[in-house]
């Protein structure tokens, strides 16, 4: 297991896409030092930012990271990675896990926006809070989330799991306003309360409120009450949930589930039923 | 007395070129076909807001220098940090942005412009979803619906109905500015029978009918021009229109989502949206349909309201509907008159509008990441070059105080808050009055902005300080290269 120590703070932007078990495997001690990162406008070498050490303990992974210490200036950390484990011991920065395929990634602290950005596999556990667009694809690209299953504990900004296609998004906590923007498929449960306007322009998919939800969009149209909803084969959550299609707008057919007890303002729904 | 004809008009988007001036003993004496804004820069260009030295600060006080000092401690400034930021350049030529962009490169800085705090969120959901737009000659000659949402042009575009839309005169469609004479003379009328009724036969005190009917008036279906405003509050602009449609504050993207589904001849299970009853939208979507060409124009109420970029989203795609049954187009209201202009030499130099990190050596583009505002909230940047821009004045209080408390480089004209908080302060000449240069009026159409008067002495323009600033960076990057 490599772990990496923050060696002073990092006021500016720091890109390690290195930080990557894909990356450190086979490599000793001195060559993962010498991998190439850019802090601000200076390019630098990881060990001019970090203490590296390597700790084996039984039972641990070889293809294990752990960074110990606040990253939040930190980016791209397991950027495409597929296999291995990174843990973070603090708060990480943007891009999380961009695009990776395989292997999990531990955060005990907040991850900044765009964590799980376009990710195709793997698994990401935030136990903090997350920012905005979890799990979206980065400005002008239309896929998002297409695998894989991002957990976050505490609450998510604006627009998670936008452009989503497949996969599963669990937030224990609170959801922003436009949650699933535009998703094509895969699900989103959102266990606290979630803003306005989730849903919007999706076509496919399953968003599953259980908390409190502002508003339904004009453009869904109520289909029924039903007593549970299905999150993954083996995994089901008992209701009544009231069932909203949509959206329209998009001619979507995408479902969202609302929680009949958390929701007494959106009775007025059942005279149409 | 020399006259000059044809001016173009350095103050808002709208870059009206017809603005004749007088000229005597090298000041300009007199303003004609400007509006108020327009009158105020060209008589007022000179007062004593105008910066005259350049300024660098020693022990806490602002003192003069020399020009070269002062360019040449901006450039130790940007050459030595790490993470510059170089913001404004929306009120300046595009031949200065140009250099500031090879500055930026030069520096590995992040370079953002205006539409970072304005129309930002339009130009992603453009990128997004595309956007159907036309010159504003087109509108003026053709449009016989006007839309404007989230915008009151009677007050930040003062001529741009009467160039461009409901009061123009164009070849296809008429002005409407007599009927709005009327209109106003009728209602001026009713209000002072209504009173002397109400005085005479009840005593009571008379309350103000509304102006605008709540619902659509039968006078919006008829023949000729029709103007709609859309606005959480009643503005002089919605007096001006033919229907003010009131919409709840942060509902807009309700409201245009329902009007996409309205104009596919779909029906709403709701009986209102965001305060407006169905019943009414139902009209306003049959004369969206049935008008020949429409025209919405939007501004900051919905750019920078609740959904932001996704409140443009539903617009776009609104008029995207729309066009498979009739002819729309759709254009931001841009604010200062060459955000345009910055937004297309930014794309044309690096592929991206604007909020461009060069960090890297190559071109990254990431509003949310390498905007300035963000930037500074996260407290990334170590030095500032601002240029024709005052962000301390108008930033988040927490963006404003980070950038203060790391080295400031000004270039401006004028003493505005920023200046003052500034390290160094370089005093340039007005583009557009004692210079000259390009500017990308709001419909992208580039227009000349003429030198009218003489600039005060020692005051070069924008673009020849940006030119002295970078060939020092060079000279530093060159001699550490050596020194390595």
């Amino acid at each position: 297991m490599i772990v990496l120590t923050p060696s002073r703070q990092l006021p500016f932007p720091v890109m390690a896409e290195c930080i990557s078990p894909d990356v450190f495997q086979e490599k000793t001690l001195e060559e993962i030092g010498e991998l190439a990162v850019w802090e601000g406008n200076k390019q630098k070498k990881l060990a001019d930012l970090f203490k590296v050490e390597e700790q084996n303990r039984e039972g641990e992974n070889e293809a294990t990271i752990t960074i110990c210490g606040d990253v939040a200036e930190v980016r791209r950390i397991g950027a495409s990675m597929t296999i291995g484990e990174i843990m973070i011991e603090g708060n990480v920065g943007m891009h999380l896990g961009e695009e990776m395929k395989g292997g999990k990634i531990t955060v005990h602290g907040n991850a900044e926006s765009w964590a799980g950005s376009m990710m195709k596999g793997g698994t990401i556990e935030i136990y903090g809070s997350a920012g905005d667009y979890l799990g979206a694809p980065y400005r002008g690209c239309g896929e998002g989330m297409r695998g894989g299953q991002i957990v976050v504990h505490g609450d998510v900004g604006s627009e998670a799991g936008a452009y989503m296609k497949k996969g599963l998004l669990k937030i224990k906590g609170n959801a922003g306003q436009f949650a699933g923007l535009r998703m094509h498929g895969g699900t989103i449960l959102v266990e606290g309360n979630c803003e306005a306007r989730a849903g919007a322009c999706m076509t496919e998919g399953k968003i599953v409120v259980i908390g409190f939800l502002e508003s339904v969009l004009p453009t869904f149209t109520i289909e029924g009450v039903r007593n549970k909803v299905k999150i993954k084969e083996t995994d089901s959550i008992e209701g009544p949930f009231y069932i909203f299609s949509g959206d329209l707008a998009e001619r979507g057919n995408g479902k969202l589930y609302v929680s009949k007890r958390k929701n007494p303002h959106l009775s007025v729904f059942e005279k149409l039923l | 007395m020399p006259h000059i004809e044809a001016v173009t008009c350095p103050v808002c988007g709208c870059l009206c070129d017809d603005i004749r001036l007088r000229i005597e003993a090298g000041k300009i004496v007199e303003v004609k076909n400007g509006c108020a804004m327009c009158e105020s820069k060209f008589l007022g260009y000179c007062g004593e807001h105008r910066l005259s030295k350049p300024l660098i600060r020693k022990n806490g006080e602002l003192v003069e220098v020399s020009l070269n000092e002062a360019v040449k401690k901006a450039a130790e400034i940007l050459a030595e940090a790490n993470y510059p930021l170089l913001y404004g350049w929306s009120s300046t030529s595009c031949e200065a942005i140009r250099i500031g962009l090879e500055l930026a490169e030069e520096v590995g800085g992040v370079i953002d412009n205006t539409s970072t705090v304005c129309h930002g969120p339009s130009v992603l959901s453009i990128q997004d979803i595309g956007i159907p737009s036309c010159t504003l000659g087109q509108v003026r000659h053709r449009a016989d619906l006007v839309i404007y949402w989230g915008c009151d042009p009677w007050s930040a575009h003062p001529r741009h109905i009467e160039r461009y839309t409901s009061f123009s005169d164009g070849r296809f469609e008429k002005s409407e500015w007599k009927g709005y004479l009327s209109k106003t003379k009728a209602l001026i009328v009713k209000k002072k029978i209504e009173k002397a009724l109400k005085r005479v036969f009840a005593r009571e005190t008379p309350s103000l009918s509304p102006h605008v009917r709540r619902e659509p008036p039968p006078t919006l279906f008829k023949e000729g021009r029709k103007m709609i405003v859309v606005d959480v509050r009643r503005t002089r602009s919605a007096e001006t229109a033919d229907y003010f449609i009131q919409v709840e504050p942060n509902r807009d993207y309700e409201l245009l989502e329902a009007l996409r589904l309205l104009v596919r001849d779909e029906e709403l299970e709701v009986e209102e949206v965001a305060g407006v009853p169905v019943a009414y939208l139902e009209e306003v979507a049959d004369l969206m349909i049935r008008c020949n060409f429409g025209a919405l124009f939007f501004g900051l109420g919905l750019t920078m309201s609740r959904g932001k970029m996704r409140n443009i989203d539903a617009a776009l795609s609104l008029i995207r509907d729309l066009n498979t049954r009739t002819k729309f187009t759709i254009m931001p209201m841009r604010g200062h008159f060459n955000v345009s202009g910055s937004d297309t030499v930014f794309t044309w130099q690096t592929g991206y509008p604007y909020a461009v990190d060069f960090s890297l050596c190559y071109p990254r583009y990431n509003p949310g990441e390498t905007s300035a505002v963000d930037v500074l909230l996260r407290g990334e940047t170590d030095a500032s070059l601002i240029v024709a821009s005052d962000p301390v004045s108008n930033f988040p209080r927490k963006a404003a105080e980070h950038l203060v408390k790391n080295p400031l480089i000004v270039i401006d004209p004028h003493v505005n808050a920023t200046a003052q908080m500034g390290d160094v302060v370089i005093p340039s000449a007005l583009v557009g009055v004692e210079v000259e240069g390009t500017a990308y009026r709001m419909d992208h159409v580039p227009l000349p902005l003429k030198k009218v008067v003489e600039p005060p002495e020692g005051l070069i323009s924008d673009e020849e300080i940006l030119r002295k600033i970078l060939s020092e960076v060079r000279k530093i990057k060159a001699g550490k290269m050596e020194e390595s």
